[in-house]
C-alpha cells in the first residue's frame, strides 16, 4: 500500500487474516450501506434488513480465509448477504406483509403525498408476493439501478434468463396490484 | 397469456429498450400504466450506522466467550507447576493475562480506559486509534481475577464496554466486568 493511500479491500482482508481483527471495522464501514436498501426491499422490513446485514458481515468474517479475491470482497460479501436474505424470507414469510406495510409507511413520512405513499405501499406488498428470484431481479434493476449485464455478472447467470424472470415479475406485479386496487 | 400480462412491447418499455413514443398508439395507455408501476418503486436510500458497532461487538463478545475455555487449562497447568516446583510461592501475585480492549467510536477525539486496575484514573490508560478508522484499542497485562472498568470518551462521557457484561456501580452508572 502506498503511504497515505486509502487501503484497498485486499489490504484490509490480508491485515485481518494476519491478526488485526479490528481492521475489519473498516470493511463494515465501507460497505454496510451499499446493500442496505437491497436487503430492506428484499425482506420488506428495515429491522430484518439490519439483522441480515449484520449477520452477513459476521459470517463473512468467519469465512474470510475462503475469500478467493480479497480485492473483490464486496462481490463476495454480496453473495453471502443474498443467501441470508433468501433464507430469512423463507423463514419469515408468514409475517412479512405487515412488516412491509410498516417499513414503507415509515419511509413515506419524509416524502409527502398520500397517493405516492399508497402506490409505494401497494407495490412493496406486491413485491413480497413474487418469488425471491423474481423480486431480486426487480430490486436490482429498478431500485438499485443496475443493468441486466451487471446483474448477470453479479449473479453468474445469463441476461436472457434474467429477462425471462423479470417479465414474469412484471405480469405478477400487475396482477397483484389489480387484485388489491 | 392472461388478462394481467403486459404486452411484450410494454415489457420492452419497462426494460428501457423502448420509449413510450415508440409504442403503437393502442398500447400507450398500457405503457403509461406500466410506467406508473415502476415509478412506485421505493428508491429511498437506507443507512445502517449502527451495523459497524454491532458487528464488531458481536465478534468481540464471541472472542471473549471462547477465551475462558482456552485459558482454563493453561492456568490449571501453570498453577500445578507452581505448586509442584515452588510451594513457597503460594502467596505470589496472580499471573498476568494480556487483554486487548476495543471500542468503535468513529466520532471520538480521545478514548481512555478507567477501572479497578488503574484506580479509575480517566487519564492513565489512553486507547490508540487504528489509522483513519473509528476503532480504538489498548492492550494491557492484567492480573488474573475480576476487574471492573469503563471507557471514557473525550474525557467526559463514561461508556460501558458494549461487548462485556456490566454491573451497577451504585452511583447510577454501569461498569463493565472482565473476569480473567
Amino acid at each position: 500500500m502506498r503511504p497515505g493511500a486509502e487501503p484497498t479491500d485486499g489490504d484490509i482482508v490480508r491485515a485481518v487474516l494476519a491478526g488485526e481483527r479490528e481492521r475489519y471495522a473498516q470493511l463494515v464501514e465501507r460497505y454496510r450501506d451499499r446493500y442496505a436498501r437491497y436487503a430492506a426491499r428484499m425482506l420488506g422490513s428495515a429491522d430484518a434488513a439490519e439483522d441480515a446485514v449484520q449477520d452477513a458481515f459476521v459470517r463473512a468474517f468467519d469465512q474470510l480465509a475462503q475469500c478467493k479475491e480479497p480485492d473483490n470482497f464486496v462481490g463476495w460479501f454480496f453473495l453471502i448477504l443474498r443467501n441470508r436474505c433468501f433464507a430469512e424470507r423463507r423463514r419469515s414469510r408468514a409475517t412479512a406483509p405487515l412488516e412491509a406495510a410498516d417499513s414503507v409507511a415509515a419511509a413515506d413520512r419524509t416524502d409527502g403525498g398520500a397517493e405516492t405513499a399508497e402506490r409505494r405501499r401497494a407495490l412493496q406488498l406486491a413485491l413480497l408476493e413474487l418469488t425471491p428470484d423474481q423480486r431480486e431481479v426487480f430490486v436490482l434493476k429498478h431500485v438499485e439501478g443496475l443493468s441486466y449485464g451487471q446483474i448477470a455478472e453479479r449473479l453468474s447467470t445469463s441476461v436472457a434468463s434474467l429477462k425471462m424472470r423479470m417479465h414474469r415479475a412484471y405480469d405478477r406485479l400487475r396482477e397483484q396490484l389489480r387484485e388489491h386496487a | 397469456m392472461s388478462d394481467h400480462d403486459f404486452h411484450p412491447l410494454v415489457k420492452q418499455l419497462l426494460d428501457g429498450d423502448l420509449t413510450l413514443a415508440e409504442l403503437p398508439a393502442e398500447l400507450r395507455a398500457e405503457g403509461e400504466e406500466a410506467l406508473r408501476l415502476l415509478a412506485a418503486a421505493d428508491r429511498t436510500p437506507v443507512s445502517m450506522p449502527a451495523v459497524t458497532w454491532r458487528v464488531m461487538a458481536a465478534l468481540e463478545r464471541r472472542r471473549r466467550r471462547i477465551r475462558p475455555w482456552l485459558l482454563a487449562p493453561a492456568l490449571a497447568i501453570a498453577a500445578a507447576f507452581i505448586l509442584w516446583i515452588w510451594p513457597a510461592r503460594l502467596t505470589a501475585p496472580p499471573p498476568l493475562v494480556t487483554v486487548r480492549f476495543v471500542l468503535v467510536a468513529p466520532d471520538a477525539k480521545a478514548v481512555s480506559l478507567a477501572g479497578t486496575f488503574n484506580q479509575w484514573d480517566a487519564h492513565a490508560t489512553p486507547l490508540v486509534r487504528a489509522g483513519a478508522t473509528g476503532v480504538w484499542t489498548a492492550t494491557l497485562s492484567l492480573p488474573a481475577g475480576q476487574h471492573q472498568y469503563a471507557f471514557v470518551v473525550d474525557g467526559q462521557r463514561w461508556v460501558p464496554d458494549p461487548g462485556a457484561p456490566a454491573v451497577d456501580d451504585g452511583f447510577g452508572r454501569r461498569n463493565s466486568v472482565l473476569t480473567l
